[in-house]
């Protein structure tokens, strides 16, 4: 037996070899180094200093457009969840009640519009709000607008798509999670005299917290790291911090400043998703 | 399921919201595909094919989809095994450190994807391979690897762990189990583990932008400078097709391997 038990052991450390050995060559590795670099002076500054330190941590928070940047890119990714959210839940509960070809169809167009490109979606965007676009075509017939308004190239069109990108991650682990609850348990809270809104408050909602929250993380990460989107759907006044990193890299060639950027990114990211988790356990706790 | 007729209208009207949210543009960008006119309008004055004809006078067109046709598949395939390996390991057999190592192979679905980007072209460039065909197969490697991990790790799980005791008690060589019973079991995640890392890798635009250079390009980045450069509707045309091609692909997958329900997580 504990001969079996080791020849399992040297199976399962050879089976996950290649790929931990591949991410730790061709991730772990250039992160550290990209974390390096990040401490590195810039010899294009005025006045290069040789010493390596946290001089472009420094420029992260002191340059406006950078720091602006940053801001931005939180609020985006926090009010794009709050609104993902919010359409994904009903498409969820109505999933559930759904007959099984409806069910299928929709989780196939959801399926769909996850796998096909994200430049062909936000150019779908670019299209339906287009000056000449059927949004704008509707206002206009309805009378609602009397010039066609401007609706892309800003902050509000960069929701839009961020939203529409992410629906799909935010609907199938609500779906899941509502799967899992036992209708006996609805059931019961309604037979005992509850209401439809408070079972769904009090029975259906907090048993669906689990895939509340793999849904809203997911989207949250999504939107913080959105690049594409905003390129395509904003202008250079509601830069998003991964295209103004992607900049130092591109166009000024400051790799240090723009390491550094993508630091801060990756930390105010995973520091926004570990306070989240917390709220959401002590949450749970006090419910429980 | 809460029950109450205003409630049950309720959430079927803000369900169909949602899902017309979802498929409007969609349904727009192919109408606007249709349209004689130099430019978008709607409606569409008249019916017309040339901007499906004009798809080819996208810059380098053929170049860019050979390119990401040819790493996509690579970086899909590698993904495929080496994902499927490490999840039947972390699913099926004793090993130390398994949280640690399950949160590396699927951190890097979590971090800012320019970030990886901007990592791989610094360390690509400290070695000199920057700008190759193969560095832009290792980068889209790194962020599709997950994929095929979570999928094949749910096949698994939803698949009956004694059928291969049984096999192994009836006298089956550890191969012959592997071969009968352990990989039909993880084939349908392989497989749509494999579709969504070709899909991602295929569509991917944040790595290909650091990694590519002079003659190596893909398809979005052409697809992207044209439409950053064109007003006219070939890029609608193109997104009707890349949208039919990806539908006919899923329900393909959906019907063979119930990919769907494999991919709702529980």
């Amino acid at each position: 037996m504990a001969v079996a038990a080791g020849a399992a052991r040297m199976t399962g450390l050879l089976l996950v070899a290649p790929a931990v050995l591949f991410l730790v060559g061709f991730y772990l590795l250039p992160l550290g180094l990209l974390l390096e670099e990040s401490l590195r002076p810039w010899s294009g500054d005025a006045h290069p200093t040789a010493a390596m330190g946290l001089q472009q941590y420094e420029r992260v928070w002191s340059s406006g457009r950078s720091w602006r940047a940053l801001e931005r890119t939180v609020r985006i990714s926090l009010v794009s969840t709050l609104i993902t959210f919010l359409l994904a839940y009903p498409i969820a509960l109505f999933l559930l009640r759904a007959g099984p070809r409806l069910r299928t169809a929709i989780l196939l167009s959801l399926f769909v519009s996850l796998a096909s490109s994200l430049i062909v979606r936000n150019y779908g965007w670019l299209v339906t709000l287009a000056d000449a676009g059927p949004v704008n075509q509707l206002l206009l017939a309805l009378g609602l607008a009397d010039a066609p308004l401007r609706m892309v190239y800003n902050e509000e069109a960069t929701i839009i798509a961020l939203v529409h990108y992410a629906l799909p991650f935010m609907v199938l682990p609500i779906y899941g999670a509502l799967l899992r609850i036992p209708p006996s348990f609805v059931e019961a809270s309604q037979s005992l005299g509850a209401g439809p809104w408070r079972a769904l408050w009090g029975i259906v909602l907090p048993l669906s917290m689990p895939g509340v929250f793999g849904g809203t993380t997911l989207t949250f990460a999504i939107c913080m790291s959105a690049f594409v989107t905003p390129l395509m759907l904003g202008s250079p006044a509601t830069s998003m911090i991964s295209q103004v990193a992607a900049e130092q890299f591109l166009v000024q060639l400051n790799f240090p400043f723009g390491s550094a950027m993508v630091v801060v990114l990756t930390v105010v990211t995973f520091a926004i998703l570990l306070a989240y988790t917390l709220l959401v356990r002590a949450a749970v706790r006090v419910h429980a | 399921m809460p029950e109450g007729i205003a409630f049950r209208r309720i959430v079927a009207v803000s369900a169909w919201l949602g899902i017309a949210f979802l498929l409007f543009p969609v349904a727009f960008t192919f109408a606007a595909s249709l349209g004689p006119s130099q430019f978008i309008e709607f409606p569409p004055a008249g019916l017309s094919l040339r901007w499906y004809e004009n798809i080819a006078r996208i810059n380098r067109v053929v170049d860019a989809t050979l390119v990401s046709l040819g790493v996509a598949l690579l970086a899909g395939a590698f993904a495929a095994v080496l994902g499927a390996a490490a999840a039947l390991a972390l699913v099926r057999l004793p090993l130390p450190g398994k949280a640690a190592v399950t949160s590396l192979l699927l951190s890097p679905i979590a971090l800012p994807i320019v970030a990886i980007g901007i990592a791989l072209i610094q360390f690509f460039i400290l070695l000199g391979v920057a700008f190759t065909w193969w560095s832009l197969v290792i980068g889209h490697l790194v962020l599709v690897l997950a994929y095929p991990v979570r999928t094949v790790a749910a096949s698994l799980t939803l698949s009956n762990p004694s059928l291969e005791e049984a096999a192994a008690s009836l006298g089956a060589t550890p191969w012959q189990v592997f071969r009968t019973v352990t990989l039909p079991q993880m084939a349908p995640g392989m497989v749509s583990g494999f579709l969504f890392a070709f899909l991602i890798s295929f569509d991917n635009y944040p790595i290909s932008i650091f990694l590519v250079r002079g003659d190596l390009t893909t398809l979005p980045i052409e697809l992207f400078n044209y439409i950053s450069q064109n007003l006219d509707p070939t890029p609608a045309a193109f997104s009707s097709v890349y949208v039919a091609v990806v539908a006919v692909l899923i329900w393909l997958a959906e019907r063979r391997f119930r990919i769907v329900s494999l991919s709702i997580p529980r």
